[in-house]
């Protein structure tokens, strides 16, 4: 088959291009630790009495360390009572956050303005997410994935203090 | 017996002729006006969309008349442009392309009106549920359980895709009717793009019949009361992936074997057009997980691997845009472009034909990069789910797909009627206003999602609108302004031609390559055996750990149905 001579330098410059795409994705998720989302668990949204989701809610570990429990469900995030409607979730200026959402219903979606988190809420499945919060500022928690008539009135809020 | 009828069966005076016989004239005109009827009614719904999306908007017309459900606008515009427009557009041109080529009718010609017919029922029912049901229909066009539509809208779709099944076997019949009398010979380009175009989608079709067929109709019907929604999703983007190169390979037939004539050059390399569209059937369907990265069931690692596929699949692109590129460089050059780059623009501008496509492809070099920027799996974190993913595929499905499928009816429509086109102008500024309107869409969408402006919601009124989405969002609107007019200019010459046009159609010719011009490139090129067996272990490879891990009938499938309009389960 032949092949024209500037045809065949494209196909190279065009191969090595994405050649480099692909080593910059694996040096990402080798030595700079940025990762997919990967499976927590499953869960039976009809059964939540035995897991953390029975009170959800922001737990404090260790120093600026937080995890958060938060169920998604048409069309509200729920996250703990004493919170508001629709809740306000507040940390300090540098906590970094672990996020477990989980939806009870439908697909949701879990997308915080300003920042890298991004999730689908498959219910039956458990998505997180780890965040920084670095910058003082209010950022809404945005359902990002159609979840029926409501879809545009659902959403929190992250106050950083 | 079939051969006996066959060689009555009338054909055209010359494959080239723009003069259609009356069965072609009937067949791929059905399919083509049945396409644009169904491109009107979604169409019309897109700048109503960019209205309700803009807060500004909003404030001043609080109503807006038009399709007032957001949500049942949005179903129907996805469904009808993204689904049926395209199917119908994409069969009625292959079967004309596929004819002339080959130089004999279909095989089982019948036939061909039964998937049609099969497809216009699909067609109606969609419409029918989609205008009496509109809260519970409301599901969008990618229709994800445990959401639950009432089970027309699930028919629609099966007698969509099942004629688009009847439709690809004439097809594949045809070809290897041909096959058998020219064993040693290649078969012209446009019907190998054609081949790979409907192998692909049979084998993606397969993910969402099963999806349909297993989970969503039976659960629609109350045979089943739960369903797997992350088993769902996976099923729909096995689907979802190719789906958008069955939409592409198409205006690539338009591209490769039709525009260089068009333009007044010659296409550059065909042996490697043919290694493009074989790479296009091997790599697009083990990459749909790249819709999935944010998906909480499925691992990193299968994750990781079909986001490399994703970055193979966009080499055949490049090769395309070099190949393209080339041949309107040539073009260029005929019509005296002399300098480094005034071939650009040294172009048939004033030609509609040529025009819509050239304006088209503008749009898809923006739409291709901004696909990169989508497939690298972290940067994807930022833009999953905004509006700077329907900003992406307005720029590759919404004007580089649809502009050359325009271009097409604008040679094609006067072949049809038989009467020139009602206006030659209005069509080229109907490309033009097109072009602009989506290239502002483009920017405005894709800066709102940046500043994190969701996709598919009301953020004409939602509450978490910032200053910028605002800003953004209002200028969305505008851009549906200058759709709103070029749409309309659309269908005043598509009706113009039908109706009131009073000129006979133009003494022409259709681009048409009866034989193939290539000579060099391995006749085992066209053993699909190979490729589909190739497919199958990528396939097995890509999904197989997928499936493994998504396939739970222990602790998965078992959650309840939902309809759109309510929050508590179905029962
Ligand atoms: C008049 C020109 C058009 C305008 C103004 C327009 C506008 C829009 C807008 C604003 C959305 C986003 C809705 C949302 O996310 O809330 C959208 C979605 C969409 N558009 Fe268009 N559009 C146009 C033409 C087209 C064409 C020609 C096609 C395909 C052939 C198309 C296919 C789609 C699809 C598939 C969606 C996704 C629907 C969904 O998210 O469920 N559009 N369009
Ligand atoms: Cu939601
Ligand atoms: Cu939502």
């Amino acid at each position: 088959m032949e092949l024209n001579r500037i045809e065949r330098y494209w196909l190279l410059a065009v191969t090595s291009v994405l050649g480099a795409f692909a080593a910059a994705t694996i040096v990402a998720v080798a030595f700079f630790g940025i990762r997919l989302p990967s499976p927590v668990d499953r869960i039976d949204p009809r059964n939540l009495e035995q897991t953390e989701f029975a009170r959800p809610g922001i737990r404090q570990l260790a120093g600026n360390r937080y995890e958060a429990y938060i169920i998604a469900k048409s069309w509200a995030f729920e996250a703990g009572p004493g919170l508001g409607t629709p809740p306000t979730l507040r940390f300090p200026v540098g906590s970094e956050v672990t996020f477990y959402v989980t939806s009870i219903d439908v697909m949701h979606g879990f997308q915080i303005e300003g920042h890298t988190a991004n999730l689908e809420l498959v219910p039956g499945q458990i998505a997180r997410t780890t965040v920084r919060f670095n910058r003082p500022g209010k950022y809404s928690i945005i359902c990002n994935h159609y979840c029926g008539a409501g879809h545009h009135v659902m959403y929190a809020t992250v106050q950083v203090e | 017996m079939a051969s006996i009828s066959l060689t009555q069966i009338e054909m055209p005076a010359s494959p080239r002729t723009l003069k259609l016989v009356r069965r072609e004239r009937l067949l791929v005109g059905a399919h083509i006006l049945t396409a644009f009827f169904a491109l009107m009614i979604g169409i019309f719904m897109g700048p109503f969309q960019t209205f309700h999306r803009s807060p500004t908007f909003v404030q001043y017309f609080p109503t807006i008349p038009v399709f007032s459900y957001y949500y049942q606008a949005v179903t129907a515009h996805g469904v009808m442009n993204a689904l049926f427009f395209t199917t119908f557009f994409i069969i009625g041109f292959m079967y004309f392309v596929t004819e002339r080529s080959l130089q004999r009718p279909l095989r089982f010609q019948q036939a061909a009106w039964v998937a049609y017919a099969s497809m216009f029922v699909g067609l109606v029912t969609m419409l029918a549920v989609l205008l009496l049901e509109p809260q519970r229909s409301a599901v969008l066009y990618t229709f994800y359980p445990p959401m639950i539509a009432p089970a027309p809208f699930y028919l629609g779709l099966v007698l969509l895709v099942l004629g688009s099944w009847i439709a690809s076997a004439i097809l594949f019949f045809t070809y290897r009717d041909w096959k058998r009398e020219h064993p040693n010979e290649r078969v012209p380009l446009a019907v190998f793009i054609m081949l790979v175009t409907f192998i692909m989608w049979d084998v993606a079709t397969i993910g969402v019949a099963i999806e349909i067929l297993f989970m969503l109709l039976p659960a629609s019907l109350g045979l089943l009361r739960t369903v797997d929604p992350q088993l769902g999703r996976t099923l729909f983007w096995f689907f979802g992936h190719p789906l958008v190169y069955f939409w592409l390979l198409p205006a690539y037939v338009s591209w490769y074997t039709m525009l260089p004539k068009q333009a007044g050059g010659r296409l550059f390399s065909e042996p490697l057009a043919r290694v493009a569209f074989i790479m296009f059937l091997l790599f697009s369907v083990p990459v749909g997980v790249h819709h999935q990265f944010s998906d909480p069931g499925i691992s990193a690692s299968s994750k990781g691997l079909q986001a490399f596929l994703t970055l193979v699949v966009s080499i055949p692109s490049f090769m395309t845009a070099f190949n393209v590129g080339a041949a309107l460089e040539s073009a260029g050059r005929n019509n005296g472009a002399k300098g480094l780059i005034d071939w650009v623009w040294k172009q048939r501008w004033s030609d509609p034909v040529v025009a819509a496509q050239l304006f088209g492809m503008l749009n898809f070099i923006a739409g291709g990069f901004s696909g990169i920027i989508n497939a690298s799996s972290q940067l994807n974190a930022t833009v999953h789910n905004t509006s700077w993913v329907p900003a992406h595929f307005h720029q590759t499905l919404g004007s580089a797909v649809t502009l050359t499928y325009i271009s097409v009816l604008y040679w094609m429509l006067p072949a049809i009627r038989g009467r020139a086109l009602f206006s030659k102008r209005m069509a080229v500024w109907q490309a033009a206003t097109w072009f602009i309107g989506m290239t502002l869409f483009g920017l405005a969408m894709g800066e709102a999602g940046l500043n994190g402006a969701p996709r598919r919601s009301i953020t004409g009124t939602a509450p978490y609108v910032t200053e910028p989405m605002r800003f953004w969002l209002d200028v969305t609107a505008v851009s549906g302004v200058i759709l709103l007019i070029s749409s309309i200019l659309l269908y005043v010459n598509i009706f113009g031609t039908l109706f009131l046009s009073r000129q006979p159609a133009p003494e022409g010719e259709v681009p048409i390559t009866t034989k193939s011009g290539d000579t060099t490139s391995p006749l085992w090129f066209e053993r699909w055996g190979i490729w589909l067996g190739v497919l199958a272990l990528l396939l097995l490879m890509a999904y197989g750990p997928v499936f493994a891990e998504t396939l739970d009938f222990q602790s998965g499938w078992n959650i309840q149905r939902y309809v759109p309009s309510s929050n508590a389960p179905m029962p």
